[in-house]
């Protein structure tokens, strides 16, 4: 049998079998990707359209929804929105709190739970609980647990010399929502790290024993880098959900006191369906899509880089 | 490879994609031209020309509606109408109704329309109810529009310069001073002697009273942790407590704010809240909630009722059908009167509101809903309200409040304790002492902008006459951009 063949000429037809049918433009797989596609157009791609093209109108409601084009008037005042500016600061500052407490007490009560050898999975069963109440149950608990009225939060601070009220104050509420959102999602990190943590090698560990490493420097130069990957896929699921963060806010403090609680999520919930300004409640959105979609990419970027993504 | 009498592959796809353009089809024709009219019965009687019609009707979950559904039996019988009662949250309640009116459905035939946030945005596309009071095919308004209360019946029902009627007044929540009688009466010459005044609250007392006698027990007992108590968090809340103070001082937020509170407009004009009374007002309010229980600042009117209910404060400012729960909690141990005077009168904001006819509904459905709008309205009806168990508000009717029974309910013992705030509240909805909000389409907007800087100034952020500034330089920037629904 040779091995040769022989290529045809680039321009040259294919040559056609007479009676044959026409080959189709679009092939089979392209036919049954098409419902699909379809589907996702109409869940994705048709929103997504639609609310750029909101962005630029005005949208009025009675007599059926119509749009109003307006230009950029509803991107101009985006830019000049000095009370949006100071709600994306805010919302920074909470991302970087929450899933900066969430990633050490998570990684740390992994690392215990690591350690634990007996009850692991009662204690761990435990540490999940909060992980799966809804969010506005945890802001409801959280409401409740605070009042000044009848909340025990509020009894046992009152104990610890703590007079104010903790949801009334512009540190303590933030402080409060942010303990919550902490409250609620460290579990969530603890175990995708408990998972990291158990499929780190014995063998290497046992190696740097043998070699002398000290814990920290095991943790520091061993697990941890073993498992940079799972909590880097941690980071992103986490760092997407803060960037949205709405529910908690919205039942304990609304954005108060003074402002201090009302990150960008609240704003645009106000401005979409408080105040019916789809058209730059649209801008808003649009805008937080993208940063969702940067923090994203720059975590996707950075697994890409550590070949973790094949 | 296809075999005779068995259906290959692509055969079968075809058969169900065919099938499944279908039902598709058919089911798009249902949604988009398949509404069907509710069918009118040739009949006499014409409270029962509908009977099999549903319809369906929202509302914010209020005590009043909450009375409504636990006694929709005689509704039922009278008409053989089913009524749906979906009751929301009134955020989620203008959401809803909103997107209903923006899609031309009429999936809520009947809308519990708030005057700021339905009624003023969203007017064109409710029923004019004159057209149905006068259809002679329809039972009529028993006692006619001219039963219900004129302010109420202006606030809650009409929008702009016609002489249009939207809603019918169907809850009418007011505040009024609430607070513990039984504590002013063992602490009343005590506390005389020291204020140097008769501290027994009444329309004839000040704020600056009001704010002595909140010090006062401040300092002088340990009945209650703290004299007043306030619903000052960041919410509507904190908007309706300090208008309260603004306009008994003699401030406002627009000019004409009479005018614009009984009929409203779509431009009402400069913001005033940067003149002189504006600013004494918030400069008082600020002042009083410093030493209010510091709480004050997380409570809405919700967290407020159970503050004073425990104990915990010996008054405060609240709606009226409040009083209910109180009565429950402590009977016999409350008082209620009008809020105190200011430097230009007593001002007692009202949040009552009106019940209207979704504009998309058909001919029939409309008048099948204007049924349940005359029903619910009915001085019968308020009555059977006032003595529900499942709460209930106090009539929106004079009629209503004549009766002999309610005369003779307002004084203790009473088997209908809202009634028991009768007094107040019906000196509160006099012209002169009653507080209107201007009622503007872009009010949510307005209204977000003023507690907030109210907010920042309780919190120490601005001083009185900057957050005063601040709020009317972010209301003129809402009320310039104008309003197109």
């Amino acid at each position: 049998m040779s091995l040769t063949a022989t290529t045809p000429a680039r321009n040259a037809a294919p040559p056609q079998r007479r009676g044959a049918p026409r080959r189709s433009r679009f092939g089979f797989h392209a036919r049954m990707m098409a419902p699909g596609i379809l589907l996702l157009a109409v869940l994705s791609l048709i929103p997504l359209f639609t609310v750029i093209a909101m962005s630029v109108s005005q949208v009025r409601l009675l007599g059926g929804v119509s749009f109003g084009f307006v230009g950029a008037e509803n991107w101009a005042r985006f830019l000049t929105d000095v009370d949006l500016a100071l709600q994306w600061v805010r919302t920074l500052v909470f991302f970087v709190l929450t899933v900066g407490l969430e990633m050490l007490l998570g990684v740390g009560l992994a690392l215990c739970l690591w350690k634990l050898l007996r009850g692991r999975n009662a204690v761990l069963g435990l540490l999940l609980l909060p992980m799966f109440v809804a969010p506005v149950i945890v802001g409801l608990l959280g409401r409740f647990l605070t009042d000044s009225t009848f909340g025990l939060y509020h009894w046992l601070l009152g104990l610890a010399g703590f007079e104010g009220d903790l949801l009334g104050g512009t540190y303590s509420a933030f402080a409060a929502v942010v303990l919550m959102d902490v409250w609620q999602w460290t579990p969530l990190i603890t175990l995708i790290a408990l998972a990291g943590l158990t499929s780190v090698p014995q063998s290497i560990r046992e190696a740097a024993a043998l070699d002398g490493a000290s814990g920290w420097q095991a943790l520091r130069s061993i697990i941890l880098p073993s498992i940079s990957g799972v909590l880097l896929v941690a980071l992103l699921i986490r760092a997407m959900d803060a960037i949205r963060y709405f529910d908690i806010i919205a039942v304990t403090t609304n954005g108060g006191p003074a402002d201090a609680t009302k990150v960008v999520p609240i704003r645009l919930y106000e401005t979409a369906f408080r105040f019916f300004d789809l058209g730059y409640a649209a801008v808003i959105g649009l805008v937080m899509l993208a940063v969702t979609v940067a923090i994203a990419r720059a975590f996707v970027g950075i697994l890409e880089s550590k070949g973790l993504t094949r | 490879m296809t075999q005779r009498g068995v259906l290959d592959r692509r055969t079968l796809l075809r058969g169900a994609a065919g099938l499944a353009a279908f039902c598709g089809l058919n089911a798009a024709s249902a949604a988009c031209g398949g509404r069907k009219d509710a069918v009118r019965i040739a009949t006499d009687d014409r409270w029962r020309q509908f009977a099999g019609t549903t319809l369906n009707f929202i509302s914010e979950n209020t005590a009043p509606t909450a009375a409504i559904a636990a006694n929709l039996r005689p509704f039922t019988e009278l008409t053989g109408i089913n009524v749906n009662i979906v009751t929301l949250e009134l955020t989620a309640l203008v959401q809803k109704v909103a997107l209903d009116l923006a899609g031309g459905e009429s999936q809520y035939h009947v809308i519990y329309a708030d005057p700021y946030q339905v009624l003023a945005p969203y007017s064109k596309g409710l029923v004019d109810l004159r057209e149905l009071a006068a259809d002679s095919s329809l039972p009529g308004l028993e006692g006619g529009f001219a039963d219900f209360i004129p302010t109420q019946l202006d606030a809650a029902g009409r929008f702009g310069g016609g002489d249009e009627i939207f809603a019918l007044p169907y809850d009418c929540p007011t505040m009024v001073w609430q607070y513990r009688a039984d504590l002013f009466a063992k602490h009343h010459d005590r506390m005389a002697d020291d204020l140097g005044f008769d501290p027994t609250p009444g329309a004839e007392r000040t704020w600056e009273e009001y704010f002595r006698i909140a010090r006062w027990f401040n300092d002088n007992t340990d009945d209650v942790a703290y004299g007043t108590g306030h619903q000052a968090k960041q919410h509507d809340s904190l908007q309706c407590d300090f208008s309260n103070v603004l306009w008994a001082f003699g401030g406002d937020y627009f000019d004409h704010g009479d005018r614009l509170g009984r009929y409203g407009t779509v431009e009402p004009g400069d913001c005033r809240l940067d003149t002189d009374p504006a600013i004494e007002a918030a400069q008082f309010y600020r002042r009083l909630l410093s030493i209010a229980d510091p709480s004050s600042r997380t409570w809405d009117w919700n967290g407020l009722a159970p503050a004073l209910t425990s104990g915990r404060i010996a008054m405060c400012p609240n709606w009226h059908e409040y009083a209910a729960g109180n009565e429950q909690a402590m009977p016999g141990k409350f008082g209620y009167a009008p809020l105190p005077r200011g430097t230009a009168r007593s001002a007692n904001i009202y949040g009552g509101t009106g019940i209207a006819i979704n504009g998309n509904t058909l001919p029939n459905e409309r008048r099948a809903a204007w049924l349940f709008v005359n029903w619910a309205t009915a001085p019968r009806t308020q009555l059977a309200n006032l003595a529900s168990d499942a709460g209930g508000g106090t009539p929106t009717r004079e009629s209503v409040y004549a009766l002999p029974e309610v005369r003779a309910a307002e004084q203790r013992p009473s088997d209908l304790p809202n009634i028991l705030t009768a007094p107040a509240v019906r000196k509160a909805w006099q012209p002169e002492n009653i507080g209107l909000r201007p009622k503007i389409p872009m009010w949510n907007e307005c209204d977000t902008a003023i507690y907030t800087q109210l907010s920042k100034m309780l919190a120490g952020d601005l001083s009185p006459a900057d957050a005063m500034r601040e709020t009317t330089a972010r209301i003129n920037r809402i009320t310039d951009r104008g309003w197109s629904a």
